[in-house]
């Protein structure tokens, strides 16, 4: 295996040409069943809007998920995608963009999936660094299954017959969790804010390397609270993003978990396969045979 | 949230702000049509595929008016909105959208979006440098002044025999 050392960052085109697709163009004919109302709606937009910015062939990108309701985003998607198994979409999609490296791997999840049963891919896809785009869609609740908390439920949430009193567990600090990790970059956007959503996802695909997004999106149905949230969501007030680990993980500690924008960017070497075979099938048998 | 204070400053500019605003509108409308049909809630799906046929209307409208001019593209991030986004479709979550909505509710909604979208060209008509700018957008401005006086008069009417809100027979918390 062999690191890439050549990392160009964020070359946003400044020059907009007409894209060869529009945004609609990437929604397949199925319809989300989603609940009316729901966050996730602008974030099938915006996923939408960047593919078509980016001018991405529907075959150039692939749309991985776990479980969940924001994990079937793939099916909503003109383009390759897998809704895969609970907790286990960061390790498809590394399987696939270790195979497939042109492919641009977009990976999409919800709190429960992405932090919970799926908690321990996410702290290796982050320190392993490969060129994936990870979109958690955070709304503090596991929504599918009528509304349990979730490891991001405030320890107070009681709204649960699962969890009467709440949880009384400390929230998981998706950002700090990821910056410890090593992921090299973290952004925050909300679903409130579709056309900021829109540019964090461009920034986060062209970014080399493993791009976490934490994307705040209301649950109107289990979590109604979370109507307040656009009143409450505000641009990163400590100043622009930095490349500085120790002064993110200051910022980020210091963060009331509604800072919205670029976190933290750096320049990491990117984890890629050799590109040649390093054993035949007979080879392999051999290892096997009895 | 969004920063965009500068004012539209040509023609081209504003109509393709002009189409994004109805586009925008008509895809948020057919997608919570859809989304209510999937809930069964048929009376407000039809309504809401109404809303988005209106929208679909007013962007053929403002492609003929762009006919021959060369149209600028924009990022998404870029348009030059008062509001987070397109402000006949952004800010949804304002409004009690539900699978148990009502038509009135839907008209309601409707409402909302189309005062926003004759304040965003009534802004465009004060602020912009350029004086056919000011006049189209003081057109626009206009003709959504009309939406919005025809959407108060069908919410008067509807108001005398509007279908009354659905119970919830099964609500989402039920904490013991």
């Amino acid at each position: 295996m062999q690191h890439a050392s050549s990392i160009e960052m964020n070359a946003v085109p400044e020059t907009i040409t007409t894209p060869s697709l529009r945004a609609k163009d990437y929604k397949s004919a199925i319809s989300p069943v989603w609940c009316p109302g729901c966050g996730h709606f602008a974030v099938l937009s915006a996923v939408t809007k960047a593919l078509a910015y980016l001018k991405l062939a529907k075959e150039e990108v692939a749309l991985i998920s776990g479980i969940g309701c924001s994990s079937r985003l793939p099916a909503y998607i003109e383009g390759y995608g897998f809704h895969g198994v609970h907790g286990r979409a960061l390790a498809l999609a590394s399987g696939l963009k270790a195979a497939r490296p042109d492919l641009t791997v977009l990976v999409a999840g919800g709190d429960g999936d992405g932090f919970s049963i799926g908690g321990n891919h996410f702290l290796h896809a982050c320190r392993r660094n490969m060129d994936l785009t990870y979109i958690v869609m955070d709304n503090e609740v596991y929504g599918m299954t009528k509304g349990q908390a979730s490891p991001t439920t405030q320890p107070d949430w009681a709204k649960s017959k699962l969890t009467p009193r709440g949880t009384g567990i400390r929230r998981f600090q998706p950002p700090a969790i990821a910056l410890a990790a090593g992921a090299s970059f973290i952004a925050r956007g909300f679903s409130g804010d579709p056309s900021g959503l829109t540019k964090l996802l461009v920034d986060a695909i062209q970014h080399p390397g493993f791009s976490f997004l934490h994307v705040l999106s209301p649950c109107q149905t289990f979590r109604p609270e979370q109507k307040d949230w656009k009143h409450l969501v505000h641009p990163c007030r400590l100043g622009g993003p930095t490349d500085n680990p120790v002064e993110a993980a200051r910022r980020i500690q210091a963060d009331d978990g509604m800072a919205l924008g670029l976190l933290y960017a750096q320049s990491l070497p990117v984890w890629q396969p050799l590109n040649r075979t390093s054993a035949t099938i007979d080879e392999i048998e051999l290892e096997f045979r009895i | 949230m969004n920063e965009n204070s500068k004012a539209i400053e040509t023609v081209p500019e504003l109509l393709v702000h002009a189409l994004e605003l109805e586009h925008e509108s008509a895809e948020r409308y057919r997608q919570l049509a859809e989304t209510m049909s999937v809930h069964h809630n048929v009376e407000v799906a039809d309504l809401f595929t109404r809303l988005a046929d209106m929208s679909d209307a007013h962007a053929s409208e403002v492609t003929a008016r762009a006919e021959g001019m060369m149209l600028p593209q924009i990022a998404p991030w870029d348009f030059k909105w008062s509001c987070p986004g397109s402000p006949e479709s952004n800010c949804l979550d304002d409004h009690n959208v539900s699978y148990l909505m009502t038509p009135m509710q839907v008209l309601e909604l409707a409402l909302h979006n189309e005062t926003r979208g004759r304040d965003f060209y009534a802004h465009v008509a004060s602020s912009s440098p350029s004086p056919a700018v000011r006049a189209i957008a003081g057109e626009m401005a206009e003709e959504e002044g009309e939406h919005v006086d025809i959407l108060k008069d069908w919410i008067a009417k509807e108001s005398h025999s509007s279908t009354p809100a659905q119970e919830d027979l099964d609500p989402p918390n039920m904490p013991e």
